[in-house]
């Protein structure tokens, strides 16, 4: 080929990418809603005076034209794949894999995070369960990481000082060990959670502690739910990855449970079927982030009572304490302040009371109020 | 607006483009300096006023300085000094009025507010190219530019705007009223411009998050601190060469030829050299127009020592208004007199030690560039040689280093004319040329391609709750 002919084709083709995109952009109908981050898309914002002068139409618009890119998730999965076989890294936004699975290194340990969680937790105990006779227990939920960073590789969180803050800082919770119960396909690949299925002995583990009685979980239907689950880190990691199922299990006896959602005062059920159509299908457990659920189950084994202090991990382990419990109150500290709690619950001298949180949480406890 | 960005390359450019290939030979200035104020205003539209000011003085400034130059000398004198003194004391006043106030505060600890104020972005480019403009006038070096718009256009250009090369009037002023366009030309530009883009995203983008989490790190090590300070080289280097080759580029699209900003320093024998291939418009600017004028070389020793610290302390506090940049420029003047008096003649006599001197003594000098204050320049020197008490390897570098490492070597030889020189040795046979010719235009749409995946993978923003 001769230079001023190649001098041409670079031209036509810059030409025809640079417009050809360009126009794409303009006139392509645009999207409103992200599935895979999961969020709403940025719309054009509107041109005034004031919003030209303040720069704030200039960054809106930025936004937009990246929001709106035509092919923008094609876009990320290349970007995804350069990372990936051009310069052999091994995560991509911060998101590694280890045999199809996914997660997020959350390297290194944050000792402040962990110290306000600390005195988050001290204090809900300080004020609901230092007088009076509760039962109280604190249990650590491993995160993927403690399964796959060692063997991918990755910079390693030091789990056992997680421990050690906890056993140390919150020295009259009696601790409640399950890393053991858990192994890395007690989880989702593509998402943060735990699979409902799979962390039986880790309810069973968690109930024998707390000296319910007849720990030994009664028996369920393992049900398949008819959606593909894409989890968080699909869309994070941008890498074409299969669907995943979510199952869960069920029991004729759950249509005697009693399920309240206090933050919008209404009855729901312990499989939220709608929800699961929805953004986030995991919201399929107990409906997802709820600040307040009670489940009461007029058939279970005891009178008890359990208050478990959560985050979205305690929404599938929850159904497999309905039958030991009489009450199980559910208490989400991020989305109701723990000083409010007491305004809205009730707690029963003799009660069982668990603090049940993940690492994740731990390592980012700003959510926690 | 970053060139590196999508609004720019995706609805800026192709618009620009459109309305300057559209435009007659003699709308083309306006229509560049239309949509360069567009371009300027996009990212401070207050400050366009500023910019506007300036460029009326300059202009004003020029025709008078060239109309009294013979006649009437002093008042000639007088209007560049007037120009000069307006210049620079816009720069003074917003970049360096913080800087004074808070070194004011700490010597006296008088109870003085900060001033708070925002860079106008470009103000120190701009300002060195009207500033060039006038002088240049003054000493007869160029006619005054009559036309107001070719002036506005020559310094509110977009392309070299806010990240150099420092374009001297002189060198564009006739290309400014003639120049021509072709395809030769526009893809030479193309080719540069998305060049200097992969450099900026594919290369130094990269690096510069080792540099970033390096600096967050806890734990740092005397191998990370080495793997941070080369880094951060190879960072700087492809982020401000990228935008230069994207400038040039940029230039060369609209019928433009600016002058070379880099030409593989790294691979200097001497600090001397290395500061003939690093940024060059700068470096020729403070020697034409504040070396020289000092008394350059031809003066006693002790004169030209000062000369030498001045310039290079000015060049320091150009980059920022804060003692690291200062010290840089400083430690720079000091190498450059070691070398001018004692060390040039025996570098030239060897062949691999004088560049792992420059490269040592260039890597130092960036660690201190690239901290946030003095304490942390001694710190991350002293690291570098384990003073601190830092272990000599440690987790993180490990990690970083294999997960960093293909960009790394990508860097390393890329810094070097190793990938040039072959091309050009593959050119001068007919059969690698033809193969080449064919390659070219598809690398380049694969590299727009991937700079354009990761800037849109840039916008990536999860919603967060559904972490946990």
């Amino acid at each position: 080929m001769k230079t001023s002919l190649k001098n041409k084709i670079i031209c036509i083709l810059l030409a025809v990418v640079l417009f050809g995109l360009s126009g794409f952009a303009i006139l392509r109908p645009k999207g409103e809603y992200s599935a895979s981050e999961r969020r709403l898309l940025a719309q054009l914002p509107p041109v005034s005076v004031k919003t030209l002068l303040s720069g704030t139409f200039m960054s809106e618009f930025e936004e937009y034209t990246l929001d709106q890119f035509p092919l923008r998730e094609n876009w990320r999965t290349l970007k995804a794949l350069a990372n990936k076989y051009f310069y052999n890294k091994s995560e991509n936004n911060g998101i590694y894999e280890l045999n199809g699975y996914f997660a997020d290194g959350q390297y290194p340990l944050d000792e402040e995070s962990m110290a306000y969680a600390v005195k988050v937790f001290n204090s809900v105990y300080d004020r609901y369960f230092a007088e009076g006779e509760y039962n109280v227990y604190f249990s650590l939920i491993p995160d993927k990481n403690y399964f796959m960073q060692e063997a991918a590789d990755q910079l390693c969180i030091d789990y056992d000082r997680y421990k050690e803050i906890v056993k140390t800082e919150l020295s009259r919770f009696d601790y409640i060990e399950i890393f053991d119960t858990l192994q890395l396909d007690s989880y989702y690949k593509t998402d943060t959670h735990w699979r409902q299925e799979k962390i039986q002995p880790t309810a069973t583990r968690i109930l024998s502690a707390m000296n319910a009685e007849n720990a030994v979980l009664q028996s369920y239907e393992i049900k398949e739910l008819d959606v593909p689950f894409y989890g968080v880190y699909y869309g994070q990691a941008a890498l074409p990855v299969a669907s995943e199922t979510i199952f869960y299990a069920d029991a004729d006896r759950f249509a005697n449970v009693k399920v309240y959602d206090h933050e919008n005062r209404k009855e729901i059920a312990v499989y939220d079927f709608a929800k699961a159509d929805g953004k986030d299908p995991y919201e399929f457990f107990l409906s997802g982030p709820l600040s307040l659920v009670t489940i009461e189950n007029p058939n279970a084994k005891t009178e008890r009572e359990l208050f478990l202090f959560r985050d979205s991990f305690g929404s599938s382990i929850a159904p497999y304490f309905i039958d030991q419990y009489a009450k199980v109150t559910l208490i989400d500290i991020r989305y109701l302040a723990s000083s409010m709690v007491g305004n809205f619950v009730k707690f029963t001298e003799g009660s069982d009371v668990l603090f049940l949180y993940s690492t994740m949480i731990l390592n980012a406890s700003n959510a926690l109020k | 607006m970053l060139f590196s960005s999508i609004p720019f390359l995706y609805y800026f450019l192709p618009c620009v483009l459109l309305l300057y290939a559209l435009a007659p030979k003699k709308l083309k200035n306006f229509v560049l300096m239309l949509t360069s104020l567009v371009f300027y205003g996009w990212g401070e539209p207050k400050y366009v006023l500023l910019m506007a000011a300036t460029i009326g003085i300059g202009y004003v400034s020029g025709l008078i300085i060239e109309k009294f130059v013979d006649t009437k000398p002093k008042l000639a004198k007088t209007a560049l000094l007037i120009t000069v003194l307006i210049d620079l004391g816009f720069l003074g006043y917003f970049k360096y009025a913080n800087f004074f106030v808070e070194n004011f505060v700490a010597l006296t600890g008088f109870d003085i507010k900060l001033l708070n104020i925002a860079l106008p972005i470009g103000i120190s480019f701009y300002t060195f190219q009207i500033l060039s403009y006038s002088v240049d006038v003054y000493r007869k070096d160029v006619p005054a530019q009559k036309n107001p718009i070719n002036l506005a256009a020559y310094i509110t250009m977009f392309p070299q705007l806010i990240a150099g090369p420092i374009v001297r009037y002189a060198d564009i002023a006739e290309q400014l009223v003639n120049r021509t366009h072709s395809f030769e030309k526009t893809a030479l530009g193309i080719r540069r411009f998305i060049v200097g883009l992969s450099k900026k995203v594919l290369l130094a983008n990269i690096l510069g998050e080792v540099c970033d989490a390096f600096k967050a790190s806890d734990d740092k090590s005397v191998l990370f601190f080495w793997l941070y300070a080369v880094c951060y080289m190879l960072h700087v280097y492809f982020d401000f060469s990228g935008y230069s080759d994207m400038a040039i580029g940029l230039g060369s699209m609209f019928g433009f030829r600016f002058m070379e900003n880099f030409n593989y320093p790294y691979i200097s024998a001497s600090v001397t050299e290395f500061w003939r291939r690093w940024h060059i418009s700068l470096g020729t600017w403070f020697r034409d127009y504040v070396y020289i004028p000092l008394g350059g070389n031809r003066c006693s020793k002790a004169r030209h020592c000062f000369n030498i610290f001045v310039v290079w302390m000015l060049t320091g506090f150009w980059h920022g208004a804060d003692w690291p940049f200062i010290v840089w420029g400083i430690y720079f003047a000091i190498l450059l007199m070691i070398e001018k008096f004692f060390l040039l003649k025996h570098l030239k006599k060897l062949k691999v030690l004088n560049h792992i001197y420059v490269l040592l003594f260039v890597l130092f000098s960036f660690v201190i560039f690239n901290a946030a204050d003095m304490d942390e320049a001694v710190q991350y020197l002293g690291g570098l040689f384990g003073i601190g008490g830092y272990s000599f390897v440690s987790d993180s570098f490990f990690w970083y280093l294999r997960e960093f490492a293909v960009v790394i070597v990508v860097g390393l030889v890329g810094a070097t004319p190793f990938v040039k020189n072959a091309c050009l040795k593959l050119h001068e046979k007919e059969k690698t040329a033809k193969v080449l010719n064919v390659l070219e235009p598809i690398v380049l749409v694969a590299l727009l391609a991937l700079v354009t995946a990761y800037l849109v993978d840039g916008s990536y923003n999860p919603f967060l709750y559904f972490r946990f």
